[in-house]
């Protein structure tokens, strides 16, 4: 699992991840998701596109996340998530709690 | 906690020195003048942590730590070595013996209480914050390990104990049930509980995470499935009260996907609510004229004649679905019925079945989710080419069927299944 990170419009940070998300890794994808918020910074563009799967530590580091920003009166969305991640987004109805786009765009406009 | 630290030096002013020094900073202090008192007095009563000259005549530092590595109770103690300035050689050799950390005489004493502070904020966590770990035994000997291995078993044997051992003998129902666990202890989960003559409920799971956190939570849920399930005649009812119960009483992050039914062997019904678990399979016995449902994607038919009569039958995804199980308050669910026909099959599954990963050779080198996994698909296909066997028989076709897939009988995760077929 790899992280990189990109300042979109409006400053606000898009966090790439790459790889499959699967057991303790969700720690740290965690970490990553949250330290944006210890900056002070209360919104974040998740972006799934190069992750194929993810498990149910993942989906725990993404409730608690959001759950995070949203407390801080902010907003954490989601980007173009493969298949298989949209699929389990959708089978837990993780779809109804997180706002998830399809492209950078319509992501930035999330915040507008 | 007042922690001690055993100070073995030579030089009895630089014992005096560091003894006022440190027990001025709250600390227990001990001291010993040479290899052997030090070594005799850590085995005796383990200190904290170990200040350890290097430079000492008949047994010195290097010999003691190797001497404390050796035992159980002291190969856990860190050392800091004092080393003389300039004597590189030496730090190395300390590290590479086992040392935590040194310190160059002649040395600052704040520097010294610094250095301390770090070596035990790092190794304090281990020895006095985890419970955990102290009920369960040290992690670090041999006889820890052993004994947190032996416990796991016993979690392992208390958990298999849970499962139905016997699953119920229905009139007209032909039923079977599979757990493999990639761990000792299992996140997944199936149960079978009779409600009345004619009733069953029967629940497949999949906690969160794995090991001993997701048991636990495992058998939680379990206890509390089986008493609300006689309370509450809806399925919804009870996947609705386990949420509220997890939402109360656990952390955030603790959370199942799972499906409750209940079976209705007189009405032929399955009645179920899906908390955020894969959607089950139905295989449909259609009866009558054939038709196709090219549109739908999540059908696949399969057409056999039967003695000049055509008969038909469909696989569908039961997609009532449901928020997961214990992270949010206001999660909503639904009950749904569906109706059995003869030879009709009901197939649980948890997601260790379709996300088995495809043997490396088989992957295709492209970092997409298609092919990668076993997948729904794959799943739907073997049903269909099994649809015949008995409800044990599929199941064993299933387990087959993925490890042709992974090139592997060992699970990455954690899998279940359950079968229900009702007799033709």
């Amino acid at each position: 699992m790899n992280f990189d990170t990109t300042l979109g419009e409006q400053n606000i940070f898009i966090l790439h991840v790459e790889g499959k998300i699967l057991g303790n890794a969700a720690d740290g994808f965690r970490e990553e998701m949250e330290q944006y918020l210890q900056g002070g910074n209360d919104k974040l563009i998740v972006d799934l596109m190069n992750v194929p799967l993810i498990d149910s530590n993942a989906l725990g580091a993404i409730i608690l996340s959001l759950k995070g920003y949203q407390k801080a009166g902010g907003k954490l969305v989601l980007l173009s998530p493969q298949k298989a991640v949209r699929n389990t987004l959708e089978v837990t109805q993780l779809t109804t709690v997180l706002e998830i786009y399809d492209t950078e765009e319509s992501a930035l406009s999330a915040f507008s | 906690m007042v922690e001690t630290i055993l100070v073995v030096d030579d030089d009895m002013d630089i014992l005096e020195l560091l003894k006022m020094s440190l027990e001025s900073d709250g600390f227990k202090v001990r001291t010993a003048t040479d290899g052997y008192s030090g070594l005799q007095s850590a085995r005796l009563n383990p200190p904290d942590l170990i200040l350890l000259d290097v430079m000492m005549p008949q047994k010195d530092g290097f010999q003691v730590i190797q001497e404390l590595k050796e035992s159980e109770e002291t190969q856990v103690i860190p050392v800091i070595l004092l080393t003389a300035r300039g004597q590189t050689e030496d730090k190395v050799r300390g590290l590479d013996t086992g040392a935590d950390d040194y310190i160059t005489k002649p040395f600052d004493l704040r520097e010294v209480t610094a250095r301390i502070e770090t070596v035990l904020g790092r190794t304090r966590p281990i020895k006095y914050i985890n419970p955990l770990m102290r009920t369960m035994g040290d992690g670090f000997s041999e006889e820890g390990v052993q004994q947190l291995a032996g416990h796991l078993r016993t979690a392992a044997a208390i958990q298999k104990k849970l499962l139905p051992e016997k699953l119920p003998s229905l009139q007209g129902y032909d039923l079977a049930a599979l757990l493999q666990s990639s761990t000792a202890v299992s996140g997944d989960f199936y149960d079978f509980i009779p409600l009345s003559e004619t009733q069953f409920g029967i629940v497949l799971g999949d906690v969160k995470g794995n090991g001993i956190p997701a048991a636990l939570l495992m058998v939680m849920i379990r206890t509390a499935l089986r008493l609300l399930c006689q309370e509450e005649p809806l399925p919804a009812s009870v996947l609705k009260r386990i949420n509220d119960l997890l939402v109360r009483d656990t952390d955030v992050d603790l959370f199942a996907t799972m499906i409750y039914g209940i079976l209705d062997t007189q009405a032929s019904t399955f009645t179920y609510s899906n908390g955020g678990h894969c959607y089950p399979l139905h295989r449909k016995n259609l009866h009558g004229p054939c038709y196709t449902n090219d549109g739908e994607k999540s059908q696949l038919e399969d057409f056999k004649n039967t003695r000049g009569s055509r008969e038909s039958t469909t696989i569908d995804f039961l997609e009532t679905g449901g928020m997961l199980v214990g992270a949010f308050d206001h999660a909503e669910f639904a009950s749904e019925t569906c109706f059995l026909e003869r030879g009709d099959i009901l197939l649980f599954y948890t997601d260790g079945i379709t996300e088995t990963e495809a043997q490396e050779s088989l992957q295709p080198t492209e970092t997409t989710s298609e092919d990668m996994f076993y997948g729904e698909e794959r799943l739907v296909a073997c049903l269909s080419e099994n649809a015949t066997l008995t409800a044990k028989a599929l199941c064993q076709a299933v387990v087959s069927d993925l490890a042709l897939f992974s090139g592997s009988t060992q699970p990455n995760d954690d899998r279940a299944l359950v079968v229900i077929r009702r007799e033709s």
